[in-house]
């Protein structure tokens, strides 16, 4: 997805943002190509909702530009710029019907009544919420509200929609349910999403590429698999997804070798003693104790202290033959390839 | 076996305690008992002090005075009702206190409005405590206090005077532009808290959401800020509404010769000694305030509070 020649929808260079001493954002150069689904991902504190703000033009930049579609539209105003924003707390207008929420960017655009009530509607459709047009905001739920917002977003036709955590406020079911539809209404509409979380399974599920943050800076730029698999550094490893990580005292105990390591828990392989697992070459192997393990439906969870003192965490699948239980002398082994060099 | 160190919830305990236990655990099974203890005492109170000295003033207002002796003729009689409501002095002085009232309401909200909004949306919040502190401070010092000081500024040669002067403007003088003036400072404080409270309570992301729609700065303000403050707006006109209805005292102090409803009533209770005619000129301000609230009421202003 990433723009090769044409223009990219979001172009943002040497981005800064300083709230007194704290540099919120702090040099972030990012391009966002038309259409595509991206996420920025952090722990709260990143920056990552900054960004968001100083492209819609909430707040303005200490130093580097924000361009939409080619244009700089650093410095001006949020209602100058072609882009929509779904509020981690919605901001529905209490004191209009849910009609009148979704119609109010036409209104303010001279819409006609007619045309806008009609756009409205087809907006409330598209969410399947037509049917509580009439009612005013504190009368529904968080789901129901959440997709008024995403409605009264996009029926202006934006050409980029920015979601603040929008599903933050749901509980789990809701949540899955609102991120099949966000995903179905991107493809639907064809514009270009861009999309906060700090909860890197919505990041990894949803996006086209993530972009993962640390103290206002972009560490690592990719595909969701890209992020995953192959982390650049421990913060990235840690953050998303559980990582096994080896420092440089431990890599040498445990594989021989200089330099840091991640290793995720599902690429490990666990064998009771006698028969010593896998012994190929392309192999590490390790022998430990089992310290707990723990129940999680889809498998269980390892942890297993290992001959040189590090603690591994081992996720099973559900389908492994035969379960090791608490205190049993194990050895792990796993793929050379599986191991992921950090910087 | 080792002792408990601990006492249990069961043992036995001193005598208040046992008594004040035994009140609380009957009261913790009688909501309605719990309910009519806690209210009763400021039931008392807004019975007593308020519905009963109203009805008392009512009262008042249908008695008569005795010509010769000025002794209070305890006969019903509606003479002084109709009075009030016939009499073209009482009709004119009541224009003038509706309009210097309505006249201050408006200036008080329009003063107001920018202020409670920089308080609540623009400045820090250390600012935003300090200009708390500014707007209660003059609360503090006594109204007539404050009066005479608006007189000694609106004097011949005082500071409106020598600050106008070199621009060939003069000071108003005493009279209703004073009264307005006066009364415009004095209320100001309870009209901005009210409006101040309203505008913290508007969600910063709902001014960001109607610019991130496309409304500019005054669209914003006309669709979102006015509709969700005008609770707030009518609580604060009726701070300076109602007790500029009800005041004597600036009118007084810098109002000249003009007289208002508050000075009608003061002086038919003192120099005049008609008791029941003053209430009967006390009933025009609550009237007011009624219809006021009514008309309030009809716009849908306080369905959202």
């Amino acid at each position: 997805m990433s723009s090769t020649g044409a223009t990219p929808a979001i172009r943002l260079t040497g981005l800064q943002k300083h709230f007194g001493d704290v540099r919120a954002v702090d040099g972030v150069d990012l391009e966002i190509a038309d259409g595509e689904f991206f996420s920025m991902l952090g722990p709260s504190g990143s920056g990552k909702t900054t960004v968001l703000r100083l492209v819609a033009g909430f707040e303005q930049p200490t130093g580097g530009t924000v361009e939409l579609a080619g244009r700089d539209v650093t410095g001006t105003a949020p209602f100058e710029r072609d882009v929509n924003t779904v509020f981690q707390d919605y901001a529905l207008f209490p004191h209009m019907s849910v009609l009148e929420n979704v119609a109010y960017g036409l209104r303010v655009r001279g819409v006609g009544k007619a045309e806008r009530r009609r756009r409205a509607l087809e907006a409330l459709a598209t969410v399947r919420l037509d049917h509580v047009a009439d009612r005013r905001p504190t009368q529904l739920s968080g789901g129901q509200r959440q997709r008024v917002a995403l409605a009264r977003a996009v029926v202006v036709r934006p050409r980029v929609l920015l979601l603040d955590e929008p599903l933050g406020a749901l509980d789990l079911k809701l949540r899955e349910q609102m991120q099949v539809e966000l995903k179905q209404l991107q493809r639907d509409l064809g514009i270009t999403f861009v999309f906060v979380t700090h909860d890197q399974e919505e990041a990894l599920t949803l996006s086209d590429r993530v972009a993962v943050f640390n103290e206002g800076r972009i560490v690592q730029l990719g595909s969701p698999r890209e992020v995953y698999e192959r982390p650049v550094d421990a913060y990235v490893a840690s953050f998303v997804g559980t990582s096994n990580l080896f420092d440089a005292e431990v890599a040498r105990a445990v594989l021989g070798r200089d330099g840091r390591y991640a290793l995720r828990p599902e690429k490990i392989h666990l064998a009771a003693e006698p028969d010593a697992g896998a012994t190929t070459p392309e192999h590490d192997r390790v022998r430990g104790v089992v310290a707990e393990t723990i129940y999680l439906g889809i498998g269980r969870r390892v942890v297993v202290d290992t001959e040189h003192g590090a603690r591994l965490v081992v996720l099973e699948p559900s389908t492994a033959p035969a379960a090791v239980e608490r205190g049993d002398h194990v050895v792990a082994s796993w793929r050379h390839a599986d191991l992921v060099t950090l910087a | 076996m080792t002792q408990p160190t601990a006492p249990t919830a069961t043992a036995p305990s001193s005598g208040t305690g046992a008594v004040a236990r035994r009140a609380s655990s009957f009261l913790a099974t009688r909501p309605r008992l719990r309910l009519g203890l806690l209210l009763s005492a400021p039931l008392t109170w807004l019975v007593l002090v308020y519905v009963v000295a109203l009805a008392a003033l009512l009262v008042t207002a249908l008695w008569s005075v005795d010509a010769f002796t000025g002794e209070i003729d305890r006969g019903l009689t509606l003479d002084n009702l109709r009075e009030v409501a016939t009499e073209s002095l009482y009709r004119t002085v009541t224009l003038r206190t509706l309009g210097v009232a309505a006249l201050v309401t408006v200036i008080d909200v329009a003063i107001a409005l920018p202020i409670a909004f920089y308080m609540a949306k623009v400045a820090s919040p250390r600012a935003r405590r300090l200009l708390v502190v500014a707007v209660l401070t003059p609360l503090w010092a006594s109204y007539l206090v404050k009066a005479f000081a608006w007189r000694s500024l609106l004097s011949e040669g005082g500071l409106v005077d020598w600050v106008l002067n070199p621009f060939g403007a003069h000071s108003p003088g005493y009279g209703l532009t004073a009264v307005v003036m006066t009364q415009a400072y004095i209320w100001l404080p309870y009209v901005i808290l009210p409006i101040f409270a309203g505008m913290e309570r508007v969600p910063d992301s709902l001014l960001e959401a109607a610019g991130d729609l496309g409304a500019s700065a005054g669209t914003t303000v006309r669709t979102v800020v006015m509709p969700l403050l005008l609770p707030a707006v009518v609580a604060g006109s009726i701070f300076s509404f109602s007790l500029t209805l009800g005041d004597y005292i600036s009118v007084n102090i810098v109002g000249g010769a003009n007289q208002m409803l508050g000075n009608l009533v003061y002086t038919n209770v003192g120099a005049a000694n008609n008791l029941p005619l003053a209430a009967a000129i006390a009933l025009v301000p609550i009237v007011i305030m009624l219809g006021y609230l009514a008309a309030v009421r009809r716009t849908g202003a306080l369905d959202n509070l």
